[in-house]
């Protein structure tokens, strides 16, 4: 089942002379097992994009819809289940809870989700070692570098099943290596039936996605490797 | 070009004979420098001339040999030792092109730019993939010589977005000072100019 769907989906921002389109129709489908990178100048679209997606925020035209289910059809409190069980996000900022340790940051969603703690703390340990940052895990936010945040904020994002997984710049602060390692990561994920989007402007981390989509001025200008379903094509030829 | 060095390299491991050069060179290249067995025996017997390898004779199983020389070692130490320059380097056709696209009434350089993007991301998905199985495994100038690509490609995706970020700035500019000389001196304050160049009120 396609785990992300994006139908003609618009965002503007402001009114009348300050209107701003920030997505002007974009149509997206991720299947599961399949990483996307969208690529694109700064201000194209790509983080309203990754935020409509995750359903923190709302289209103004067309409908996104998240393992077939429409999202503005969810209840507030369905909307909030879903994103918490089903999606795991790396902001542009990482968004970490300053009051909590890298470890708690990490379980925080399980323990939310009904995981009793002790497992929740495990499963996150494993996640803060995958990316190899497991000796400060009891460290807080602002005890770590920008790239040891970028990390836990990693590991935050792909901690439990997620089945969606945004991710937008994950490895802004990283050096080159730490940054593949992510990007490892994130493969490995969708190879395990994630399905995930990853926003970059670096084309060598765009490398590991299956698609990569470009977007200019809220468009889709073009793609590399299989394209969607080209149904609307097909219907408007026929 | 290097073929020349890089027989010269299989050499220093001990003597062979062009089919195993052929190989060994793809191998350690990872196959994406293929050679023909022509471009070897070429090679070959333009060492031999230089007196960098010389030929030992053809052996019981009718394959014939070389082995690396004195001079040879040298000319592969100072190899090794020089920097590669940027003008050895084949001259950027995709520059050239970009270059030529400005000039060329009817075609669209945003769209060279993004048809080349795609191209190379393409290219790097690809590169990826075999880095990504690849790993694992111990075969680290293997690696290498994918990063290399990797890099090298990635640089290109880089100056592409620069190249089209300088061109859409220029554009801009241009758009404002011929907006701002075709201004009507007595226009009304309340009208303003839009992007097809007519006047509208607000
Ligand atoms: N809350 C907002 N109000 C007004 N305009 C906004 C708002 N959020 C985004 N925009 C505008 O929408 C457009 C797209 O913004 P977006 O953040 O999606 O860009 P981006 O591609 O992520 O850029 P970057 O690479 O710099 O992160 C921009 O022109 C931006 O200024
Ligand atoms: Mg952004």
């Amino acid at each position: 089942m396609t785990v992300l769907e994006l139908r003609d989906v618009h965002r503007t921002h402001g009114a009348g002379e300050a209107m701003v389109h920030a997505l002007r129709g974009v149509s997206i489908a991720v299947q599961p097992g399949e990483l996307v990178a969208v690529m694109g100048p700064s201000g194209s679209g790509k983080s309203t994009l990754l935020n409509l997606a995750g359903g923190l925020d709302g289209p103004t035209g067309g409908e996104v819809f998240v393992e077939g289910t429409a999202i503005s059809q969810l209840s507030r409190r369905s909307l909030a289940a879903l994103r918490r069980r089903a999606i795991g996000y790396v902001f542009q900022d990482l968004n970490l809870l300053p009051s909590l340790t890298a470890i708690e940051n990490v379980a925080l969603p399980l323990e939310l989700d009904g995981m009793s703690v002790r497992k929740a703390r495990a499963v996150a340990a494993k996640a803060l070692d995958d990316v190899a940052i497991s000796e400060l895990a009891l460290r807080f936010p602002d005890e770590m570098s920008g790239g040891q945040q970028q990390r836990v904020a990693i590991a935050r994002a792909v901690v439990g099943e997620r089945r969606l997984v945004l991710a937008d710049e994950p490895t802004g602060a990283l050096d080159s290596q730490t940054g593949e390692s992510v990007l490892r990561l994130l493969r490995a994920r969708c190879d395990a039936g994630a399905a995930g989007v990853l926003v970059t402007h670096d084309a060598r981390h765009a490398g590991w996605a299956d698609r990569v989509i470009f977007l200019r001025d809220g468009l889709v200008v073009d793609a590399s490797g299989p394209l969607p379903e080209a149904e609307g094509l097909l219907e408007a030829a026929s | 070009m290097s073929i020349k060095y890089g027989l010269l390299a299989l050499l220093e491991r001990g003597q062979a004979y062009g089919y195993q050069l052929r190989a060994s060179f793809e191998e350690s290249t990872g196959s994406t420098w293929p050679l023909n067995i022509g471009q070897v025996y070429t090679t070959l017997s333009r060492l031999e001339r230089d007196g960098l390898v010389q030929a030992l004779g053809e052996n019981p199983q009718g394959q014939r040999p070389y082995e690396i020389t004195m001079a040879g070692r040298a000319a592969l130490a100072t190899w090794f030792a020089t920097p590669v320059g940027d003008t050895e380097r084949p001259r950027d056709e995709l520059a050239i092109k970009l270059a030529l696209a400005l000039s060329t009434p009817g075609v669209d350089i945003t769209t060279v730019v993004q048809t080349q993007r795609t191209a190379s991301v393409r290219a790097l998905q690809e590169y990826t993939r075999l880095k990504n199985r690849a790993t694992g495994g111990d075969d680290i100038s293997w690696l290498l010589i994918i990063d290399a690509m990797i890099f090298r490609v990635e640089a290109e995706v880089r100056w592409l977005d620069h190249c089209e970020a300088s061109l859409l700035r220029h554009q801009r500019t241009r758009q404002e000072t011929s907006t701002a000389e075709t201004e009507v001196p007595d226009q009304a304050p309340e009208a303003v100019p839009t992007s097809t160049g007519e006047t509208t009120p607000r």
